[in-house]
């Protein structure tokens, strides 16, 4: 599995990394996302798909 | 620029609604309201207020409010530039129209505040924060832990998001009281009432003093939001301090009612359904997030904003004119089936839940960690030390509309009384207000990024 946030629709929800957060940082100033690694091991598949649902803004994809 | 509210033809607007969120029957109905505007009419146009449209639908919200380059947030107080009336329904009386910050600007000068304020509102900038937040909760907790009765919203939530909010802004600590009473009590109180007379004076004190503080940061800098304003250059120009005034008055008016309304609502959630608090305790480690964000849904405090339409387009399969009116509802959006299961349950688990409550695009609170922050250390130093609570429904006072903001004014509580493990509130201030001087607490996270130490 790849994650992609696209930078112009996040708006800084931090949702997707409260539930992953092993897979998505925040940026200290302006708290946007991105991911830390565009290929997502195994064990947080569950949690990635869970943080594509959760994204208020509809802002992550998963290829 | 036709910014008078006309009623647009019959053919761009099948669906008719009376709406009206000011009204306490709105409040009362407002599951039945919700669940038949999205069954009948998740976009509708209402006859209101001069007319507006109303979005309640999930998606339609969704996509009206991701199109900021269509749907206009200005509101324009000098009557020399779009015309229009910013984020409420009813427009505020032109004669003593104030702008409400960047809330009621369109980009680029809505983005370059946001820029300027992010450093001190991100997560790594409010984490910093957290030491703080659980000294003011203990001293509230405290103040009242030997009785055996507090009011969570006088004695708790009102006080610790004003407190916090004084010191990220850099006003002293000790002048949130001048800041609380006015703050809430324009929510709550009817107008054209003596009451409100009375909130009038009260918010005349406070701007008095803001204007004094903002007045004494010009000429002499320190740190906080306040200071940040001064120093920043929006579009090209330095704003002057009507306009400042207006976007701290936005950060004030975000920062205190919204957070006690979540707070107080969720207490008394909890203290009905003592099974769920009880594990929610017990699991907190797990069901902290998603609970915090399942009472934002479903409490959703800031239930709306409006917007203008600025150019004539079809959006959510509407055909828009420009200079039409247009609520958007989060709170009605948050409860749309279509997006969340059984909406009218709260569900301390509940997953997927993209909730709106702190709006979507890119007005999205710039407050929102702050608020999080906040909710979750009251609510844990609550469950740690009161668990056994039970509020008195007899005594407890919500908002009577819900228009503005979903708020509560009472929330009397009683509990078997423990021990104190600290000063009260007053001194706690004054120490805090030692620490945030010293470690200059309120710098960006771009400038000091170690986390408050608790000292002395």
């Amino acid at each position: 599995m790849k994650v992609k946030v696209d930078a112009t629709r996040c708006q800084g929800h931090t949702l997707c990394a409260m539930i992953a957060p092993r897979i998505f940082e925040l940026d200290d100033e302006d708290g946007h996302s991105s991911p830390t690694t565009e290929e997502v091991p195994a064990d947080q598949e569950d949690a990635v798909r869970e943080a594509v649902r959760s994204c208020p803004e509809q802002a992550i994809s998963i290829s | 620029m036709s910014v008078d509210n006309a009623v647009p033809d019959e053919d761009r607007t099948g669906n008719r609604y009376h709406f009206d969120r000011h009204t306490p029957e709105y409040r009362e109905r407002f599951s039945d309201i919700t669940q038949e505007m999205h069954a009948r009419c998740p976009l509708a146009w209402s006859d209101t207020y001069g007319g507006h449209w109303v979005a309640a639908g999930a998606r339609e919200v969704f996509e009206l409010a991701r199109s900021a380059d269509k749907l206009s947030n200005d509101h324009d107080v000098t009557g020399d530039g779009s015309g229009y009336h910013g984020i409420s329904i009813p427009a505020q009386q032109s004669s003593s129209a104030i702008r409400g910050g960047f809330l009621e600007m369109d980009p680029p000068d809505q983005r370059h505040y946001r820029q300027t304020l992010n450093p001190y509102l991100s997560p790594a900038a409010v984490n910093r924060w957290v030491p703080v937040i659980d000294e003011l909760v203990r001293a509230c907790l405290d103040e009242k832990i030997e009785s055996g009765r507090i009011d969570f919203v006088d004695d708790l939530a009102n006080i610790v998001p004003a407190v916090l909010t004084m010191a990220m802004l850099g006003i002293p600590l000790a002048r949130w009281t001048i800041y609380n009473e006015p703050t809430h009590a324009a929510v709550y109180t009817p107008p054209d009432t003596p009451q409100m007379d009375h909130v009038r004076e009260l918010q005349m004190q406070l701007h008095h003093d803001l204007a004094g503080h903002l007045a004494e940061i010009r000429r002499s800098s320190r740190p906080g939001l306040i200071g940040a304003l001064t120093r920043a250059e929006i579009n090209g120009r330095k704003p002057d301090d009507l306009e400042l005034l207006g976007v701290i008055a936005l950060i004030i008016g975000g920062g205190f009612d919204t957070t006690t309304a979540l707070t107080a609502h969720a207490l008394e959630w909890l203290g009905e359904n003592p099974a769920q608090r009880q594990r929610l305790s017990g699991e907190r480690e797990h069901l902290l997030d998603s609970a915090t964000e399942e009472f934002l849904r479903f409490y959703t405090p800031a239930p709306g904003d409006a917007r203008t339409v600025s150019q004539d387009c079809e959006i959510a399969g509407a055909r828009f004119k420009e200079g039409d009116r247009l609520w958007l509802s989060w709170a009605m959006a948050n409860r749309d089936p279509a997006v969340f299961a059984e909406p009218n349950r709260i569900d301390l688990a509940r997953k997927g839940n993209r909730h709106h409550s702190f709006g979507l695009g890119i007005h999205r609170c710039i407050g929102s960690n702050v608020a999080r922050a906040v909710f979750k250390r009251m609510v844990v130093q609550v469950l740690d030390r009161m668990p056994d609570y039970v509020c008195d429904p007899e005594q407890t006072v919500h908002y009577q509309t819900i228009g503005v903001i979903q708020g509560m004014r009472k929330l009397p509580t009683t509990f078997t009384p423990g021990r104190r493990q600290g000063p009260g509130i007053e001194e706690t201030i004054g120490r805090l207000q030692g620490i945030c001087d010293e470690q200059r607490l309120a710098e960006p996270v771009t400038k000091r990024t170690a986390a408050a130490r608790i000292t002395g």
